[in-house]
């Protein structure tokens, strides 16, 4: 069974493999010369005028966090569309009343204008 | 050592490293990547234990929702993360202390004989997604509707708590401009033409 | 299967996600048909509940659900306790700019999570009931969002919540690998068949239970949100959050250690009886030196929580039984305090020093009487009915044979009362600071004369609750 998982592994190694030598490649091969300038941000021809962080809108993390809301439902389907054909009729009704139930949620979602960028 | 075992090993090595590396390091940024690493190491030992279902959800949950949203969150925000650190080497010997309980607790209790068993007392099913589904849409649909509810609940508290309307923004309502008729936009005035005397 | 046993909590969801729908619907200014929903909600839950009260004990939805009598009556308290506390708490939103809906339906949901442990038959159920519970708090908790103490006060709430949501699941997972089982009965068995005191393992599990139920309860040494939570939460919130859950919490503990884990009873035992000793003492001690009023009202319920759980460390039907006693009246009275708290606020003022009890006497003698009401029941003193419940707790703590903690109580509780006669001091013989006019509604007013003359009636009758409490015990074989 685990078996199945090799080429995956094999990926891995290789993935990890490459980006070891590309990166000691660069590092080895490459000529380094850092000085204060070089090393400094660098905006435009100017010194950085500000950092990059700043105050924001606390909506693109409402948009986040109600994704991962509806990611986790979707993590709910998949073991449930595997097994539909052998738990029949109550199955289907337990994930109707479970969507159903979410439904509610992404009516209330929708209509407090949180799916709405003004 | 089997080949298996080699493997686990040497992703549980890299699952310690990474959540050492996530307490200890100075950038936040670089923290984060260290929990991505060490979800990711984990997902690969659930799946060692043919716990695939739960392995895979791990990834598309946390290492793709979640880990995002804390990464958006660490590189956008305005916070200063030096204070953040300055009580690291204070609080760190209380930290090894509960730490090592933890480990010694662990210990204790993953010697004793009930966790002492060579072989798993039912086979692992064939297919761990569906094992799972035959019984958490079926036995367990209380806790499964009850994990709906939950849900729900993270949608209000989310909206409760961020959610502002601006009164000064200007923004775009489609429907509106469809619905929109030419009365309302242009107005025809029925008027004499003018000629050069009146004027 | 059986679904249909599990009615008041599927009409309670139900009747949720109607109103949810409904109000996002309604106009901003109709606010108060979300309100009138949400309490004939509570009351008509409440009332399928005690329809459902048959003297049986049966399971149902694959052994994941329990309706005996126990579950009535606390379910019964949960509701009504509820409707009370959000009629209490319409003054205290109105008048403030933050009557909107969301309190309510987060304060439902509350109760549906609290419904949910008190009928779990399961540790995955009890878990997430409490989950739904939690979630639903920490939100009411932040609820004024524009409050930088009510963000501080979520925040820390929410650290040391997950945390011991946390320890609560790995006791619960430990002893999932020992046993194979979650359902109490089964796991009820595997607890009997081992030794307690000599299994590491079982006692690790035991440990970690007890630390993540010993939390929601906020009894030392897990007590340390709750200064901080009481204070920083919007009054209202305060009052829910002081009251109802401590019901939820009970049920909780009857359910985990006594019902499930019976056999273990020596061992967790101890765990309590150090809990309970520890709230006690440091409880009504802080309290002392606490001149904010929520924070001194905080560390009394810390003490109150310390005599819950020396009431059930016992493992009898009277320890039991006067452990939900007071429980429920415990939950009566601080619902009552508070509001005197909402009634002292207005726009733009939070009545929470315990100066703003000054010469309440003068400004409102009704409220002042029923204030006083409230202190002496707090501080046990007769004819109150928190003299009787501290008594039968003390009694059945006296009868499985642990004198000198019943004698520590005892002392405990008389320099406890100290505090309390000082608020009664300020509001009797201090001049007034305040000279606002203290006015209420007709609801709020009949409910807090109600409940303040309950104090007094229960007091002299304690028997007519008592009565139902341990009925209720004996019909679930606790």
């Amino acid at each position: 069974m685990l078996g199945e998982y090799l080429p995956i592994l094999v990926f891995l190694a290789v993935g990890f493999g490459l980006a070891v030598v590309l990166l000691g490649l660069g590092l080895l091969a490459g000529p380094r010369r850092p000085d204060a300038e070089k090393d400094s941000p660098f905006e435009c021809g100017f010194p950085a005028f500000e950092d990059s962080r700043i105050k924001f809108d606390v909506r693109y993390y409402l948009v986040a966090i109600l994704f991962i809301i509806f990611d986790l439902e979707i993590a709910f389907l998949f073991p449930w569309a595997i097994v539909l054909d052998t738990i029949g009729v109550f199955g289907i009704v337990a994930m109707g009343i479970f969507l159903t139930i979410l439904i509610v949620g992404f009516i209330y979602e929708w209509k407090k204008g949180a799916l709405e960028w003004e | 050592m089997t080949f298996e075992q080699i493997i686990f090993y040497l992703f549980s090595a890299v699952l310690v490293a990474a959540a050492v590396g996530m307490v200890t390091v100075r950038s936040p940024v670089y923290a984060a990547l260290c929990l991505i690493l060490s979800f990711f190491t984990s997902a690969a030992l659930w799946l060692l234990l043919e716990a695939e279902f739960l392995g895979l959800v791990l990834v598309l949950v946390y290492v793709g929702a979640v880990m995002v949203l804390f990464l958006f969150v660490i590189m956008m925000l305005d916070l200063n993360t030096d204070p953040l650190k300055e009580g690291l080497v204070k609080h760190a010997p209380v930290g090894f202390v509960v730490a090592a309980v933890i480990a010694v607790e662990m210990i204790l209790v993953l010697q004793s004989a009930p966790f002492q068993i060579a072989t798993p007392l039912n086979p692992a099913p064939a297919n761990n997604t569906e094992a799972l589904g035959a019984i958490l849409y079926t036995d367990y649909v209380y806790p499964f509707e009850i994990a709906a509810v939950i849900l729900v609940v993270a949608i209000i508290a989310a909206i409760t708590l961020t959610l502002r309307r601006r009164p000064d923004s200007r923004k775009q309502d489609i429907s509106q401009q469809v619905q929109v008729k030419r009365a309302d936009r242009v107005r025809l005035v029925k008027m004499k033409a003018e000629t050069k005397e009146q004027a | 299967m059986n679904i249909v046993i599990a009615m008041p909590e599927i009409f309670l969801l139900s009747t949720i996600c109607l109103i949810l729908l409904l109000d996002v619907f309604l106009r901003e200014d109709c606010r108060m048909i979300t309100y009138l929903l949400t309490q004939v909600a509570l009351l008509a839950t409440a009332l399928l509940a005690y329809g459902a009260m048959d003297g049986e004990k049966t399971t149902g939805l694959n052994g994941m659900y329990v309706r005996d009598d126990l579950a009535g009556v606390l379910k019964i308290s949960i509701l009504l306790l509820t409707f009370v506390v959000f009629v209490y708490a319409r003054k205290y939103l109105k008048d403030r700019t933050i009557w909107v809906s969301e309190f309510f339906l987060l304060g439902l949901f509350a109760v549906l999570g609290m419904l949910v442990m008190v009928s779990a038959n399961h540790l995955l159920v009890v878990y997430l009931g409490l989950e739904l519970l939690a979630l639903s708090m920490y939100a009411l908790v932040a609820f004024n969002r524009d409050d930088g103490r009510s963000s501080e006060a979520a925040m820390k709430y929410f650290v040391l919540g997950a945390i011991a949501s946390g320890l609560l699941l790995y006791g619960i997972s430990i002893l999932y690998g020992l046993s194979g089982k979650l359902e109490f009965a089964e796991v009820l068995t595997y607890v009997s068949s081992q030794n307690v005191l000599e299994n590491i393992p079982l006692l690790f599990a035991l440990v970690f239970i007890v630390a993540g139920i010993a939390f929601k309860f906020g009894a030392v040494p897990f007590h340390m949100w709750v200064p901080d939570v009481y204070q920083g939460a919007p009054t209202a919130v305060t009052m829910f959050l002081g009251s109802v859950p401590k019901v939820a919490a009970l049920a909780m503990l009857l359910r985990v250690l006594a019902e499930s884990m019976g056999a273990a009873q020596p061992g967790w035992a101890q765990l309590l009886l150090v809990f309970g000793l520890l709230s006690v003492f440091l409880g009504n001690l802080i309290a002392i030196a606490q001149f904010n009023l929520k924070r001194m009202l905080a560390y009394s319920t810390i003490a109150h929580m310390g005599f819950i759980l020396l009431g059930a460390l016992t493992g009898t039907t009277e320890g039991y039984s006067a452990a939900l006693f007071y429980t429920i009246t415990y939950a009566m009275m601080a619902a009552g305090g508070f509001a005197i708290l909402i009634l002292l606020g207005r726009e733009g003022f939070e009545a929470e020093t315990l100066d703003d009890l000054k010469g309440l006497n003068e400004r409102n003698p009704w409220y002042a009487f029923i204030m006083m009401v409230f202190l002496f029941s707090m501080a046990g003193i007769p004819p109150t009915v928190g003299f009787y419940a501290k008594l039968s707790i003390i009694q059945a703590v006296m009868q499985a044979g642990y004198l000198w903690p019943a004698v520590f109580m005892v002392v405990m509780s008389v320099i406890g009362a100290y505090y309390y006669l000082r608020a009664i001091k300020m509001i009797y013989f201090d001049k007034p600071e305040q000279t606002a006019p203290i006015q209420a509604e007709l609801d709020f007013n009949i409910l807090i004369s109600v409940n303040g003359v309950l104090m007094v009636l229960l007091g002299l009758f304690p028997s007519a609750l008592m009565g139902v409490c341990s009925a209720a015990m004996v019909a679930s074989r606790l």
